[in-house]
């Protein structure tokens, strides 16, 4: 069935280059794919004809870099001009953004191709992708499971093989989590690595963007086209945009490596621990040295993570009042009712959850003995994985303390931030991780380490990763070998 | 009145003169059609984020170095949430915790006596949209959302409505000055709320406050404190109490009005705007701006008196910043500022207004005010002279000697001929010099007049009076 889409970049980018196929050929089959997995309900929005539109104009120009013409999943948080963007609420289901997002100007420069918008938690808010106004997307290694959240849809496209390219969005975890359900590689850069401007915000200070895909190589390719100082947003950083491509294929030997005990404890399932061992095992045969270590303050993470998080996303979540744009409810009595009306019928039930919490945390004292603490207690955690960095490369632990459980399962609010608790003090300390399948459960489902590095040390961990890629050569697509077709 | 203390705090909030708004590229403009000056950022649209214009940041330093603040080097802004239709974000970014400039001061005369109106803090703002309503809708207008604002708020030092007035127009005219606002309060660009509160004894805590808010003029300030004092002392006086509240001052009542009952704890839900890191001013950039300003009126005033000029004229030329700029430039020569100022509020200022003109439209050079400031002190122009002259002097570009020349005014200060003339004057008017020598002194006017008919007004009035008296002398 697939022609060109398994293929790697690089081999697309040689068939691209000698013009045995054109951008319209891979635009096509993405559809054609999308189509044929439509219950996967990896997708918002499609983006069909203007993207038909532009392949056939893409075929008059000069292929200048790699991902010229290569189809990509846009998460449904960053604003696309012109092509509906929800975020997955009611809210915004008919908003159609007049600007885009530094990052789709980027990857518009780079001549990608933007297929569609992908399903997520309403406002990037959940573990399971199943807060979403349009119903829950599906793990492709089993279509009764989560595809977790809350960049799902685009973690649901990119292990389906529907297309080689997708963003997501990681406020706590939230490309690492689903990337490691759906078993794929996926990146939260360094805070500041990936300018936020259009991007919805959920959490001000923790909302990161970054690439989901097939393999290392291609998510290091992507992350080369979205970084970079963005005028627009002052907590992007001035760094020099760098090639993270450069480590992949240095050998590893010598490399220090540290295992917060935390991350090996009983949070942890047996399943999965023993095979973060086996991994570990392989790491020291090739000369790795790895050490068990304690990193304070890991256990308060998720606490510390409401707190922001939630502060954050009351605050940022008050513009949509029915007043310039997003939902609003017919015939208001008043102001009031404009207010009142517009949230109570455009909100979700999690999202209106989050708002009040928020509120409360940030009233009156609570602002101090919440909010201020929180933060404070924040800057420890980071100081504290600062330390440890002191006398380590990379620190790995599994991404999730579960394989991806079923749809059916009863969602608990305050359990759901657990599914997140190994991902969420990496946005705590605004540090780059990774999330790279490395073996599958007894019922098939993908398990995967968590590579975390330095601030803006990205590199070394797409070095590490691209490593026990090689080495482990697992089959990662759902269907079978991707040379299999 | 006398039985209660008023205690008195005010808050003003002046829109800075900036190009752009505080946190977007949009122009910062006043009188332009409806929404015109916006962009995504103003409208608070999802996705966008704040920017801080530098400018702005610059502006506050002044403000705070010309109101004698500390200023504070390490500082962030915080949101201020709360849901109004006029504010797009449903909250505002402002500074709460870390203003940039505070324990300030400035200094007011209150019938020759000097007080210093202390200053809590100021702090860097964003101005909401504006609102209009009309029946039963309201209309938006965003050209004001993001407007750079300073607010100045002072410690509840202020003891009378005579101390009020005297803080807004000494503040107006410093921040005019120093060219951080145009303050006009009409405009909306300068704004005062005042809190004010009775109590009985200075041992006595505070009493209940009330905000007099949006105050439209500063004339009204004074006639609204004082007659909210009133107001606030008759309750007191039938023992009757009440609430914080906010109040307004309706001119046509002349006197205030409640507008609401202040709700227990205001919940702003303050915390610091992670979408702008925090900001570090260093001691250049500091300085660097602070040398960029002018003699602010409280040293003028010294300057001027120095150079005894007389005290109407003082104020008048510190109503007129333009003016006093321009004179300024003497400073270092020994012109007479009395006779400059003169010139400058007299005959130039009315050119001024009657051309709707500002004096650096005008042709006006520093050399060639020198030369008619001298002349003038030397009695080589009349102030006919002047007035025949000023407007080609203020609208052509030749030099007052050219300009004399051509407008063939020659004036009478040579003894001679002066006598000769007004022994001529004396031999037509025999009667007067008869009415003068009976001891009436009207004559001399009279005779006066005649030798500047005679003269075409071209006689020095000094000389020609010396002259005229020594000849009736004479014939006594």
């Amino acid at each position: 069935m697939s022609k060109y889409l398994d293929k790697s970049i690089i081999e697309l980018n040689e068939l691209l280059k000698t013009k045995k196929i054109t951008p319209l050929d891979l635009v096509e089959e993405a559809f054609t794919k999308i189509e044929q997995e439509k219950e996967l309900n990896a997708f918002i929005t499609l983006n069909k004809e203007e993207a038909l539109k532009e392949a056939k104009e893409l075929e008059n120009l000069e292929v200048d870099n790699l991902l010229f013409g290569i189809p990509i999943a846009i998460k449904d948080n960053i604003l696309t001009k012109d092509l509906r963007t929800t975020c997955a609420s009611h809210m915004l289901e008919n908003f159609i953004p007049i600007y885009d997002a530094t990052v789709i100007e980027k990857i518009k420069e780079k001549h990608m191709i933007i297929i569609g918008k992908t399903n997520m938690d309403e406002f990037a808010m959940g573990s399971s992708s199943r807060t979403s106004y349009f119903g829950a997307p599906h793990n492709p290694w089993n279509k009764e499971k989560i595809s977790g959240g809350s960049s799902g849809g685009s973690a649901v496209a990119i292990s389906a093989r529907l297309l080689p390219l997708a963003l997501g969005s990681d406020t706590g975890g939230s490309i690492r989590q689903p990337a490691s359900y759906c078993g794929i590689v996926g990146m939260k850069p360094t805070y500041g690595r990936i300018s936020r401007y259009g991007v919805v915000a959920f959490a001000s200070s923790l909302d990161q963007v970054g690439p989901m895909t097939r393999n290392v190589y291609e998510n290091a390719l992507l992350l080369n086209s979205l970084v970079g100082r963005d005028e627009k947003d002052l907590t992007s950083s001035k760094k020099e945009p760098e090639d993270f491509t450069r480590k992949i294929g240095q050998d590893i030997c010598k490399m220090k490596i540290a295992i917060p005990n935390y991350f090996m404890s009983d949070i942890v399932t047996e399943e999965i621990r023993d095979k973060i061992k086996e991994v570990i095992q392989l790491l020291e045969q090739k000369g790795a040295i790895v050490d068990y270590v304690d990193i304070a303050y890991l256990e308060n993470a998720v606490t510390l993570y409401q707190i922001i998080a939630m502060g954050e996303a009351s605050s940022n979540l008050a513009r949509f009042d029915g007043i310039r744009y997003g939902h609003s409810k017919e015939n208001p009595k008043d102001i009031d009712d404009v207010y009142y009306g517009s949230r109570e019928e455009g909100f979700g039930e999690e999202v209106k959850r989050r708002i009040m919490v928020g509120s409360y945390i940030l009233s009156g004292d609570n602002a101090k003995k919440y909010y201020d603490k929180a933060l404070s207690i924040r800057s420890d955690i980071r100081t504290s994985f600062l330390k440890t960095f002191e006398e380590y490369d990379l620190i790995i632990g599994p991404t999730t303390t579960t394989t991806a459980y079923d749809l059916t399962e009863p969602t608990d609010p305050v359990k759901t931030f657990f599914d997140d608790v190994l991902v969420i003090p990496v946005n705590m300390a605004g540090l780059p991780g990774l999330n790279i399948p490395v073996a599958f459960s007894k019922e098939q489902m993908p398990i995967g380490l968590h590579i975390i590095g330095k601030p803006f040390d990205e590199s070394t961990i797409y070095q590490l990763a691209s490593f026990i890629e090689k080495e482990l050569n697992l089959n990662l697509n759902p269907k079978g070998s991707d040379e299999d077709e | 009145m006398s039985n209660y203390i008023p205690t008195i705090g005010i808050e003003v909030h002046v829109e800075l003169k900036t190009n752009s708004k505080i946190f977007s590229s949009s122009k910062n403009g006043y009188g332009m059609g409806a929404n015109t000056l916006t962009n995504v950022i103003d409208l608070g649209y999802p996705g966008t984020l704040p920017t801080v214009n530098e400018e702005v940041i610059n502006i506050a330093i002044k403000a705070a170095t010309v109101l004698h603040c500390k200023i504070r080097k390490m500082m962030h802004f915080d949101r201020k949430n709360y849901f109004y239709p006029d504010n797009s974000k449903n909250y505002q970014i402002t500074q709460s915790r870390t203003p940039i400039g505070y324990d300030g001061y400035i200094e007011i005369e209150l019938n020759g006596t000097k007080k210093m109106i202390e200053i809590e803090e100021i702090h860097i703002e964003e101005d909401t949209c504006k609102s209009a309503h009309r029946k039963n809708i309201t209309l938006l207008d965003f050209n004001r959302a993001g407007v750079p604002l300073i607010e100045i708020v002072t410690k509840p030092c202020i003891a009378s409505a005579e101390e009020a007035k005297l803080y807004i127009e000494k503040l107006r005219e410093t921040l005019l000055y120093a060219n951080i606002s145009d303050c006009k309060i009409e405009e909306g660009s300068m704004r005062c709320d005042a809190n004010v509160s009775l109590r009985k004894e200075e041992s006595d805590p505070y009493g209940t406050k009330v905000e007099i808010k949006n105050i439209g003029s500063i004339s009204n300030v004074k006639l609204s404190i004082e007659k909210e004092i009133i107001r606030q002392q008759k309750l007191y006086e039938n023992h009757e109490t009440f609430q914080e509240q906010t109040r307004r001052f309706d001119s046509k009542l002349n006197d205030t009005v409640l507008m609401r009952i202040k709700e227990t704890g205001n919940d702003y839900r303050y915390f610091p705007e992670p979408d702008i890191p925090y900001l570090y001013l260093t001691d250049e950039q500091i300085e660097e701006v602070q040398k960029t300003i002018p003699i602010l009126p409280d040293e003028r005033r010294k300057l001027y008196e120095e150079r005894k000029m007389s005290k109407v004229n003082i104020e008048k030329l510190i109503a007129h910043p333009e003016l006093s700029d321009f004179l300024n430039q003497y400073l270092e020569t020994s012109i007479d500022f009395q006779i400059a100022s003169n010139l400058l509020l007299g005959d130039i200022s009315s050119y001024l207004n009657k051309e709707n003109k500002l004096l650096k439209e005008t042709k006006l050079t520093k050399e060639k005010f020198t030369e008619i400031v001298e002349k003038t002190s030397n009695r080589t122009l009349t102030s006919k002279n002047i007035k025949e002259l000023l407007t080609d002097i203020l609208e052509k570009d030749q030099t007052i000697s050219e300009l004399i020349k051509e407008k063939n005014i020659s004036n009478i200060t040579d003894d001679h001929i002066l006598k000769e003339i007004i022994q001529q004057v004396l031999e037509n008017n025999p009667e007067s010099v008869k009415d003068y020598l009976d001891g009436h002194d009207r004559a001399l006017k009279y005779l006066m007049g005649q030798i500047m008919k005679e003269t075409k007004g071209s006689a020095d009035p000094l000389l020609a009076t010396t002259i005229l008296k020594e000849e009736l002398s004479l014939k006594k």
